[in-house]
């Protein structure tokens, strides 16, 4: 990676959820979930799939209208049930950055623009120093001679990493990643996760959805295991892995190693 | 040649007729493609219920209807007038399904991945969402245009004076029968090819360059 680490991040926020529901008709996905995320803590999301990780994590920036509970991103509250202001949506959003786990650039501007159209559309920065901040997150993913290529021209792992420096680039404070190496081959995989732990090592809060179990182990300060829409077991990785107490995260745990 | 002359004389008005009509009807298919896809109820079956009726109507029947209804009444319209608007509003109801199908291919995550960056709608729809529809739009909106094209020859039947008008008068004048009208097929294809060709270039461009 590039030796040229920008501080992305000056004062972290933390997250805290309290009893988030969400239902999709008669299913529900996320059974009133309370959760707490200190500023620069790092937290992964482990459990089987159809557990609701990734839903719970679309609750907090809202890509997901919870059905109720209320969510705090720094000093951000929404009560999602008495309707969300324009205002509260567009300031959670600035404040907390979302990376998908099928990268989502836009494949009609160039890798610049990419990171550059938010900055401008939605900072009000102007588009030189929209365009000098771009080069300078693209430097720090090690990708700063994609600046003028289309997105689709950049492999998996590559377009991932320009996906993070594209929400870097809004400075959050709070990055919620959501599966994201899930769709890339294992090798392309690794420099996404070397970002990724750059980020953590700067101090950034991040609540990341996983099933790279390494990572969860080596950057997270916390696991949280979740099934069936609840938090069944939370802890340092340390004693989530290795002595979990929940039947079902020993279940899902050996699942896992098993492979 | 006398007649090549004369059918070549409506090439103004038929251009006229298709290039505005298609800007009524790119403007107007705006609106309507994105209130077919409005949360709002009665706004999308409104939409629907004007595109069906526009499309719905045979387009000499509307252009009779507006050249010889609403013409003759207290507002006094041209057959150039006529053409433009009973056209231009059959071409809003076709692009705003074009424009509707170009919006359904772009993908879910574009919509999600624009507004966690903050955006509000317009700013997604207008920077990252319409021009991904457009350009996807784009080929089946050409070849639209094209159909247009030939589609305003019915503006003969309201005097407009545009290549089939021409032809027909150039055939009843010298008693001359068929060769206007092949003349002006001739002229219809001539116009036609530009517009092919444009639509199959930048459908190619297109796909390469989002090719996944």
């Amino acid at each position: 990676m590039t030796a040229t680490p920008t501080p992305v991040t000056d004062h972290p926020v933390g997250v805290t959820l309290r009893d988030v529901r969400k239902q999709f008709g008669d299913h529900v996905v996320v059974d009133d979930v309370s959760m707490e995320v200190a500023p620069g803590e790092v937290v992964s999301i482990i459990g089987p799939s159809g557990a609701g990780k990734s839903t719970l994590l679309r609750c907090i920036n809202l890509l997901e209208r919870p059905d109720s509970g209320d969510i705090t991103v720094g000093d951000v509250t929404i009560h999602p049930e008495t309707g969300v202001s324009p205002k509260d949506l567009t300031s959670l959003r600035r404040t907390a950055g979302m990376v998908f786990q099928s990268f989502n650039l836009f494949p009609h501007l160039t890798v610049l623009r990419n990171i550059s159209i938010a900055q401008e559309r939605v900072l009000g920065r102007d588009r030189k120093e929209a365009e000098a901040r771009s080069r300078e997150l693209l430097a720090r993913v090690g990708l700063a001679e994609k600046a003028d290529t289309y997105p689709t021209r950049s492999s998996g792992g590559q377009q991932q990493r320009i996906a993070i420096a594209r929400a870097l680039a809004m400075e959050p404070k709070v990055m919620l990643f959501d599966e994201p190496t899930s769709a890339l081959d294992p090798e392309l995989g690794l420099d996404v996760l070397e970002v990724m732990r750059g980020l953590a090592g700067e101090g950034m809060t991040m609540i990341v959805v996983t099933h790279e179990m390494h990572f969860a182990q080596d950057v997270s300060d916390r696991i949280v295991v979740m099934a069936d829409g609840r938090i069944i077991e939370q802890g340092p990785p340390s004693q989530v892995l290795t002595a979990p107490s929940n039947e079902r995260t020993k279940r899902f745990l050996r699942a896992v190693t098993d492979r | 040649m006398i007649y090549v002359q004369a059918v070549l004389l409506g090439v103004p008005m038929t251009v006229l007729i298709t290039v505005l009509a298609f800007a009524v009807g790119a403007v107007l298919g705006v609106p309507l493609a994105l209130a077919r896809r409005s949360p709002l109820g009665p706004l999308r079956w409104g939409a629907r219920f004007v595109i069906d009726v526009l499309r719905g109507i045979p387009p000499v029947v509307f252009l009779f209807v507006i050249y010889f209804g609403v013409g003759t009444g207290v507002i006094k319209l041209s057959s150039l007038q006529a053409a433009v608007i009973g056209l231009g509003l059959i071409a809003a109801g076709y692009l705003a399904e074009i424009y509707r199908g170009g919006l359904l291919a772009v993908h879910k995550g574009q919509f999600e991945s624009a507004a966690a960056l903050g955006m509000d709608s317009w700013t997604s729809m207008s920077r990252i969402i319409g021009p991904q529809a457009f350009r996807v739009a784009l080929p089946s909106a050409t070849t639209y245009a094209i159909g247009l094209l030939k589609d305003s020859s019915i503006a003969s039947t309201i005097t407009a004076t545009e290549i089939l008008y021409r032809a027909t008068a150039s055939s009843r004048g010298h008693g001359a029968g068929l060769e206007p009208f092949l003349i002006a097929a001739v002229v219809y294809i001539a116009l036609g090819a530009p517009l092919a060709w444009l639509s199959r270039t930048m459908d190619a461009r297109m796909r390469a360059r989002v090719a996944r």
